[in-house]
C-alpha cells in the first residue's frame, strides 16, 4: 500500500466503493431496472473494482460510473444481430409469432412491422392467433387493410395455432416472404393459456417468436420475460411505448434474464414509430438520468 | 406458476424480532431496509419509499410499544398503519346517477374496465351505459359494443365520426336514460400534448362527477409523471388497477394515489367483466409487502 502511495495510487476498497454503488443502485431502481438484475450488476462491478489501483486524480464514482457504462452494456449486448439481414437470407416465408402480456402492442407492433417489411420490399401476410378477445378481429382487420396487407382470421372462439397454420400455408402457397402471427394477450399466471401458448409454438414451429412488452414495466418484467421465454423459447424482444417513458430499464431487466437481444423500439402508434434497437443510444440514457 | 417470493425476506427479519418486547436502532433500521425493498419491488416511486421509510423508522424509535407488544408487531403496525394511511379506503361511489370518464396510458385496461364498472354497477341495480368516445385505435367502437354485449349494458359510440368531444356530447343525449354514465377514452399518455389537450376537451363537454385513472398493475416509475399529468390536466377522483391476476404488486397505483391526492376504486384481476372488485385497503396492502393477513396481525394489537 506504501508502495503504491509513492506512486501516487490508491487501492480501492469495498467501503470506498458503499456509497457510489447505493446512489447507483437507486438510480437504476429509478429507471425501472428490477431489483435483482440492479443487484447482480452492481455485484460484477464491486467485484471488478475493489483491489483495483486507481490514481490519487481519478475519483472512485467515475470509476464507477465507468464500470456501470460497461456492465449495462454488456447485458443489453446480448445476442445482438442484424434483423433485415436475417430476413432477407431465411428460407421463405420465415414464420414470426408474437407474444406478451395483455395490452403491451403486439398487434400495433406486427402491423408497424409488416409496414417495416413492406418498405423494405419483402410482403407478408398476417394471421390473426388472437381469437379470444372483444374486437380483435376487427382491430387487425383495419390494420391490414389500411396497410393493404393480406390477413388470415378465424371466428372468435378458434383454434390460434391453426390460424397461423393456415398462413404459412397461404405463404407458401402465394410466395409471400414473412408471416406475421399475433396471438391474445395472457398474463404468465394463467397455467392454461401459458400451455396453449407452448401448443402454438410446438404446431407452428416459428422461425422466431418474439416477445412484446413496454418500456413503461417496471419490476414485474423479468417475471413475465422469464416465463414467457420457457414457454414458448423467444428469439428476441419488442420494447413498445418507449415515448411514454424516457428510463427504458424493463429493457435491461429483459435482456438481462432471457439473454435474447431487444430488436426494435416502438416509440408511437403510427405504422412509422418503430425504430431499431440501439444499446448504447438506451445505455447513454440510462446514464443521463442520474 | 410463478413463485410468490417476494417478502419473504421482510417476513424473515420480522420474525427475528418475535420474541424481542424492546426494539433497537439496529433492529429499525434492517426492518426498514427490508421494507424498502418490498416497496421498491412492488414498483413503488422510490422517493415516496425513502419518505415512508423515513417516518416508519421514527415512529418505530420513538412511540413506546403498548404494553405486551413485541417488537414485531409494534413495527408491523407502524408500517401497516402508513400504509393504510396513504391509500385511504376505497374511492366514495354513491349508487347514485353520475357520469364517470376512464383515462390512461394506452392498453391499460380502460375499455375492459369500462364494460366491467357498467356491470358492476347493474349487480347493484342501477342502469349503466357506456360510451366509447375511442376514435383512433383501430377496432375499438367493436371491442367496446362486444365486451358491453357480454356485461348485457346499454353502449353508444360513432364508428364513423372521428371526433371524440362531439360523440362525448352525443353520447350524454343518447345515453339519458342512464343512472350511471361511463365515458371510455383512447389510452394517451403525457407527453403527447395534442391527445392531452383533447382528454381536456372531452372531459369539459363531459363534465364528469368522478374521473379515474386506469393503470396496469406492472407500471413502474414511469407512474409519479403520468399520474401529475392526468391530475393538472382532468383531475383524478380515483384510480383503477388492472391485471392484478399476475405478479404486478400493483406499487404504481400507491404512487398515483399520492400524486394525485386520490384513492383507489376497483381492482382488475381478469379478462371478463366479472373480473372486477372494490379496493380493499387490507389486500392490496399485504399483496404490496408480499405478507398475508396484514390486518389479522396489526389486530392483535
Ligand atoms: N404510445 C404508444 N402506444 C402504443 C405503442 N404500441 C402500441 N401502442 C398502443 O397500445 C395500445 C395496445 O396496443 P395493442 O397492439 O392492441 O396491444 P396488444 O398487445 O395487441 O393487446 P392485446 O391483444 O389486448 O393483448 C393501443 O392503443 C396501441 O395504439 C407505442 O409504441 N407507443
Ligand atoms: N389478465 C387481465 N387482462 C386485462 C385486465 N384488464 C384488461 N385486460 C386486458 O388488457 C388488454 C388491454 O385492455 P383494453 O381494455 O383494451 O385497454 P385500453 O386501456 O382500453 O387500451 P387502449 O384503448 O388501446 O388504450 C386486453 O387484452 C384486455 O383483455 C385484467 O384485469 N386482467
Ligand atoms: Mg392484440
Ligand atoms: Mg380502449
Amino acid at each position: 500500500k506504501a508502495k503504491s502511495a509513492v506512486r501516487g495510487r490508491v487501492v480501492i476498497e469495498e467501503e470506498d466503493l458503499e456509497d457510489p454503488l447505493w446512489e447507483l443502485e437507486m438510480a437504476l431502481l429509478e429507471s425501472d431496472v428490477e431489483m435483482s438484475v440492479a443487484e447482480a450488476i452492481l455485484d460484477q462491478i464491486r467485484t471488478e473494482l475493489v483491489g483495483q489501483e486507481r490514481k490519487f486524480t481519478e475519483s472512485t464514482g467515475d470509476l464507477v460510473d465507468e464500470a456501470l457504462r460497461d456492465a449495462l452494456l454488456s447485458v443489453i449486448g446480448v445476442g445482438q444481430f442484424d434483423f433485415d439481414r436475417r430476413v432477407t437470407e431465411a428460407e421463405k416465408p420465415l414464420v414470426i409469432v408474437f407474444t406478451g402480456i395483455n395490452g403491451v402492442g403486439k398487434t400495433t407492433s406486427i402491423a408497424k412491422l409488416a409496414n417495416y417489411l413492406d418498405e423494405r420490399g419483402f410482403s407478408s401476410v398476417i394471421a390473426n392467433g388472437d381469437t379470444y378477445r372483444a374486437g380483435a378481429n376487427e382491430q387487425m382487420r383495419e390494420h391490414a387493410e389500411t396497410l393493404d396487407t393480406k390477413l388470415i382470421a378465424h371466428e372468435q372462439g378458434g383454434d390460434p395455432a391453426a390460424v397461423i397454420y393456415d398462413a404459412v400455408e397461404y405463404a407458401e402457397a402465394n410466395d409471400v416472404d414473412v408471416v406475421l402471427g399475433d396471438t391474445a394477450g395472457r398474463l404468465h399466471t394463467s397455467d392454461d393459456l401459458m400451455e396453449q401458448l407452448a401448443k402454438i409454438d410446438r404446431v407452428v414451429d416459428p422461425d422466431m417468436t418474439l416477445f412484446v412488452d413496454e418500456a413503461v414495466a417496471g419490476q414485474d418484467a423479468v417475471n413475465r420475460a422469464r416465463e414467457f421465454d420457457d414457454a414458448a423459447e423467444i428469439d428476441g424482444a419488442i420494447l413498445t411505448k418507449a415515448d411514454a417513458d424516457s428510463q427504458g430499464g424493463a429493457a435491461i431487466s429483459v435482456a438481462y434474464v432471457t439473454g435474447k437481444p431487444i430488436l426494435f423500439l416502438g416509440t408511437g402508434q403510427g405504422y412509422d414509430d418503430l425504430q431499431r434497437f440501439d444499446p448504447e443510444e438506451l445505455v447513454d440514457d440510462l446514464l443521463g438520468l442520474e | 406458476m410463478v413463485l410468490d417470493d417476494l417478502g419473504s425476506s421482510l417476513r424473515g427479519t420480522l420474525d427475528s424480532l418475535r420474541g424481542k418486547s424492546r426494539i433497537d436502532e439496529e433492529d429499525v433500521e434492517e426492518v426498514v431496509k427490508e421494507i424498502q425493498r418490498s416497496l421498491l419491488q412492488a414498483d413503488v416511486d422510490v422517493s415516496l419509499v425513502m419518505a415512508l421509510s423515513d417516518s416508519i423508522k421514527e415512529r418505530a424509535l420513538e412511540e413506546e410499544p403498548p404494553g405486551g407488544t413485541t417488537a414485531r408487531d409494534h413495527v408491523l403496525r407502524i408500517v401497516y398503519e402508513e400504509l393504510v394511511d396513504l391509500v385511504g379506503e376505497s374511492t366514495e361511489l354513491p349508487l347514485e346517477e353520475q357520469t364517470i370518464m376512464l383515462a390512461g396510458l394506452q392498453g391499460s385496461g380502460k375499455t375492459t374496465t369500462a364494460a366491467k364498472m357498467a356491470w358492476w354497477f347493474s349487480k347493484k341495480g342501477l342502469r349503466p351505459a357506456v360510451i366509447q368516445t375511442d376514435t383512433f385505435r383501430p377496432g375499438a367502437y367493436e371491442q367496446a359494443e362486444q365486451m358491453c354485449e357480454r356485461a348485457e349494458v346499454d353502449f353508444y359510440g360513432d364508428p364513423d365520426e372521428d371526433d371524440p368531444v362531439k360523440i362525448a356530447r352525443e353520447g350524454l343525449e343518447a345515453t339519458e336514460d342512464a343512472d350511471v354514465r361511463i365515458v371510455d377514452t383512447a389510452g394517451r399518455h403525457a407527453l403527447e400534448a395534442d391527445l392531452i389537450d383533447e382528454i381536456e376537451e372531452i372531459e369539459a363537454t363531459v363534465q364528469p362527477d368522478r374521473s379515474l385513472l386506469v393503470l396496469d398493475a406492472a407500471i413502474g416509475q414511469g407512474a409519479k409523471d403520468q399520474a401529475q399529468q392526468f391530475e393538472d390536466s382532468v383531475g383524478i377522483d380515483g384510480v383503477v388497477i388492472t391485471k392484478l391476476d399476475g405478479t404486478a404488486k400493483g406499487g404504481g397505483a400507491l404512487t398515483a394515489v399520492n400524486e394525485t391526492d386520490s384513492t383507489i376504486a376497483f381492482l382488475g384481476s381478469g379478462e371478463t367483466v366479472q373480473d372486477i372488485e372494490r379496493f380493499e385497503p387490507d389486500g392490496f396492502i399485504s399483496r404490496l409487502l408480499g405478507m398475508g393477513d396484514l390486518k389479522q396481525l396489526t389486530e392483535r394489537v
